[in-house]
């Protein structure tokens, strides 16, 4: 009896298991569907983030049957991330990169030849619309391994209301006047205190310094290579004198915060922001960004653009450097059609107005930047789009990371009194010599 | 015999887990050191280890993680041994004192990196706070740009963060030393010293050794505390090891160097850990 109470007992709670189980199971996907991920390191902004998640909203809505998952990947992890997933077969369907890596990742095969997806668009008629050289970072052999985004030079931006308190009333053209405007500047105050406004600030950390030191660098006349990009021209007097002027405003005229050293560019804009420089060097971004750290400044109304001070007026070479990001496709993609239609999607001129509405971001696309009223009536703009004519990338080759790196410990080493400015001016360009000779 | 067997088994699986995890990556860093793997055109090569012996910024790195394992390994001990001291002692609420004890320890390096960089930030850090406050120092001091002040101060944050570890190895020591030897060293009059050097110290002799065996590895092979609070600088001043080799193969994409220089600690740390193998070995027999 007792047995047949226990098995009737077994079998009602396997019933009532199966059933609740049943009744409990998920409803199955449509097949159809297919997600893909977008990594992004400025999805961890404030401002890019929200406008990218809106843009990829708008995405899947125009897509039913792709879903977008992003992927905020720091900018500091962003190489380790994407190459270890890479070579490991995975990684992010679709992902952003500035240039300064891009040669390594065609050359690797870490990007995928987007040529066929840009044929079956048009081939020439797809690209025509792009500046020629922001196509540049993006090709090799006659192939496309990516769609460019946004474009930008770097500029000289100037708080204007600390110029006039300082009685300067214009900004700097020449590297003499700046050092002047500097020197002007750099104060204490409250009476008696201690000096807690300064000049000007460059980036000596590592984040960000490729922008924003090869401005002066090039503003003197030099540059880090030749046009072909295979010779150290680190040896000639113009990167000397460019070296020495950075040494000499630091470390003789004090006319930049103490700390430079572990100063990068959030750095910078956030002594921008709190008024305790008066000048940095940045683009169109640092504006939104600037005022995003501190309302109070009314960054858009008193903070100013010039082009980059040069040694003399009428110097005519290239004295900025450009900025780019670009889209990408990863080579182990198992949806290609849907990364596709998400590039095309986030470099249409309807998105790349966006990119300027939310992020003040000028477009890699002629016809935006030409004939979009924001963008038209915009004297920020104006002055990026103007000094564009006279910049350039920096380096397109593989070794060029390792050699930006050897350049600013150099320059470290020479700020921190470790080596002479001659000295180590001397053993960046034997490192130059070494990695450019390197197979 | 069937349960001998039967042990295996039980273990296989960990056995497998840590030879996917920490296996893999080994093997995977030596052949990449001779060229071997996820490379273009794979051929062995010494090329890497060739350039290791010439390259100035490679000896930089060991000396620098030289004197900062030196440095670091000694602080730890003498503070871990302090700390180990006072918590084997019947205090009031000893539980609380050891929780505090280890807090430094549980805090992951590269965020104990960032919270020592905003603490020695040259402008709005506590530390020049303070020393500008109170009148110690007229000008703030550029603690993480001067190459000897910053590599004073990621030792000693460094200090701060990993005394725990070797702490709590001698704390096991401490506790395992039979009371009866201090009551007999009373009974012969030692004062509280002696009862240290002749007691207390021959007895953690081993405890010792493990603690400093694994510190110098676990040192060795620090990234994130150095990485997050100076990245290196300013210049070379702080780079060690684990940075270069980082920088190497993940920043320069140089992925058979960058394999070489972690093959080469690696090798080295081998060596040091034997005195600590031969110890566990012993113990085992």
């Amino acid at each position: 009896m007792l047995d047949k109470l226990i098995k009737c007992a077994a079998l009602t709670v396997a019933t009532a298991t199966v059933a609740g189980m049943l009744a409990t199971a998920p409803v199955p996907a449509k097949s159809a569907d297919v997600t893909i991920t977008y990594a992004d390191w400025q999805l961890a902004q404030d401002i890019w983030g929200r406008s990218l998640s809106e843009a990829m909203a708008e995405f899947e809505k125009q897509n039913p049957g792709i879903k977008v998952t992003t992927d905020p990947t720091a900018l500091s992890h962003r190489d380790v991330k994407f190459t270890t997933a890479i070579r490991g077969g995975a990684g992010p369907d679709v992902f952003a990169l500035d240039v300064n890596p891009v040669k390594q990742y065609i050359t690797n095969g870490w990007v995928k030849d987007l040529t066929p997806f840009i044929e079956a668009e048009g081939g020439e008629a797809f690209l025509k619309d792009f500046y020629p050289n922001t196509l540049q970072p993006v090709s090799e052999d006659g192939k496309f391994y990516g769609i460019p985004k946004n474009v930008v030079a770097m500029v000289l931006i100037y708080n204007e209301a600390m110029f006039r308190d300082a009685g300067i009333d214009k900004a700097p053209e020449t590297w003499a006047e700046y050092r002047e405007a500097a020197k002007k500047l750099t104060k204490a105050t409250k009476s008696g205190g201690p000096v807690d406004q300064w000049g000007a600030t460059l980036v000596l950390a590592k984040a960000c310094f490729d922008l924003r030191f090869s401005v002066v660098l090039r503003g003197f006349g030099g540059d880090f290579l030749n046009s072909d990009w295979n010779e150290s021209r680190l040896g000639e007097p113009a990167a000397k004198e460019a070296f020495d002027f950075v040494t000499d405003i630091i470390l003789e005229d004090k006319t930049m915060p103490p700390g430079i050293a572990q100063v990068d560019c959030n750095g910078a804009r956030r002594l921008l922001a709190n008024g305790k420089v008066a000048m940095i060097f940045g683009t169109m971004w640092t504006l939104p960004e600037v005022n995003g750290m501190n309302p109070d400044l009314k960054a858009w109304d008193v903070l100013k653009m010039a082009h980059v001070p040069q040694k003399t007026v009428d110097d005519k070479s290239i004295r900025s450097t450009l900025y780019q990001k670009t889209l990408f496709m990863n080579p182990n993609t198992k949806n290609p059609e849907a990364a596709w239609k998400l590039i095309k999607f986030l470099s249409e001129p309807k998105q790349m107005q966006r990119w300027f509405d939310d992020n003040n971001m000028l477009s890699a696309r002629r016809s935006v930047n030409e004939t979009y009223d924001p963008i038209t009536s915009s004297p920020f703009a104006a002055t990026v789009t103007k000094e564009i004519e006279r910049a350039a990338f920096l380096p397109l080759i593989p070794k060029w990371p390792e050699m930006l790196e050897a350049f600013r410990q150099n320059l470290q080493s020479a700020v921190a009194k470790q080596k002479s400015p001659e000295d180590a001016l001397a053993d960046a360009h034997k490192q130059y010599q070494a990695i450019l000779a390197r197979p | 015999m069937r349960d001998y067997y039967k042990g295996y088994l039980f273990i296989l699986p960990a056995f497998l887990l840590l030879l996917i995890i920490l296996g893999f990556p080994a093997v995977a860093a030596f052949l990449q050191s001779f060229n071997l793997m996820w490379v273009a055109t794979p051929s062995f090569t010494l090329g890497a280890y060739k350039a290791l012996a010439f390259d100035p910024e490679f000896l930089t790195s060991l000396m620098n993680t030289v004197i900062f394992v030196t440095v670091v390994v000694s602080s730890h001990l003498v503070i871990g041994l302090g700390v180990a001291l006072l918590l084997n002692m019947d205090l009031r609420f000893k539980w609380l004192w050891r929780v505090v004890a280890i807090l430094p320890w549980t805090m992951p390096d590269v965020i104990g990196g960032l919270v020592w960089r905003f603490m020695f930030d040259t402008l709005p850090g506590i530390v020049n706070s303070v020393l500008l406050r109170t009148g110690i120092s007229v000008e703030p001091i550029d603690w993480l740009g001067n190459p000897t002040l910053a590599f004073v101060s990621v030792m000693l944050a460094e200090s701060w963060r990993g005394y725990a570890y070797p702490m709590l190895i001698l704390l096991a020591g401490l506790q395992a030393i039979p009371r009866q030897q201090y009551e007999a060293a009373e009974l012969d009059g030692c004062t509280a010293i002696q009862k240290f050097i002749y007691v207390t110290l021959p007895n953690l002799k081993h405890m010792i050794i493990i603690a400093l065996v694994l510190d110098v590895i676990w040192e060795s092979r620090l990234f994130g505390m150095v990485y997050s609070m100076t990245g290196g600088g300013p210049g070379y001043s702080t780079q060690i090891l684990t940075l270069l080799s980082y920088k190497q193969y993940f920043q320069f994409f140089n992925v058979s160097y960058g394999a070489s220089m972690a093959v080469v600690l690696a090798t080295v740390l081998f060596f040091i850990s034997l005195p600590y193998l031969r110890m566990s070995m012993r113990q085992q027999l």
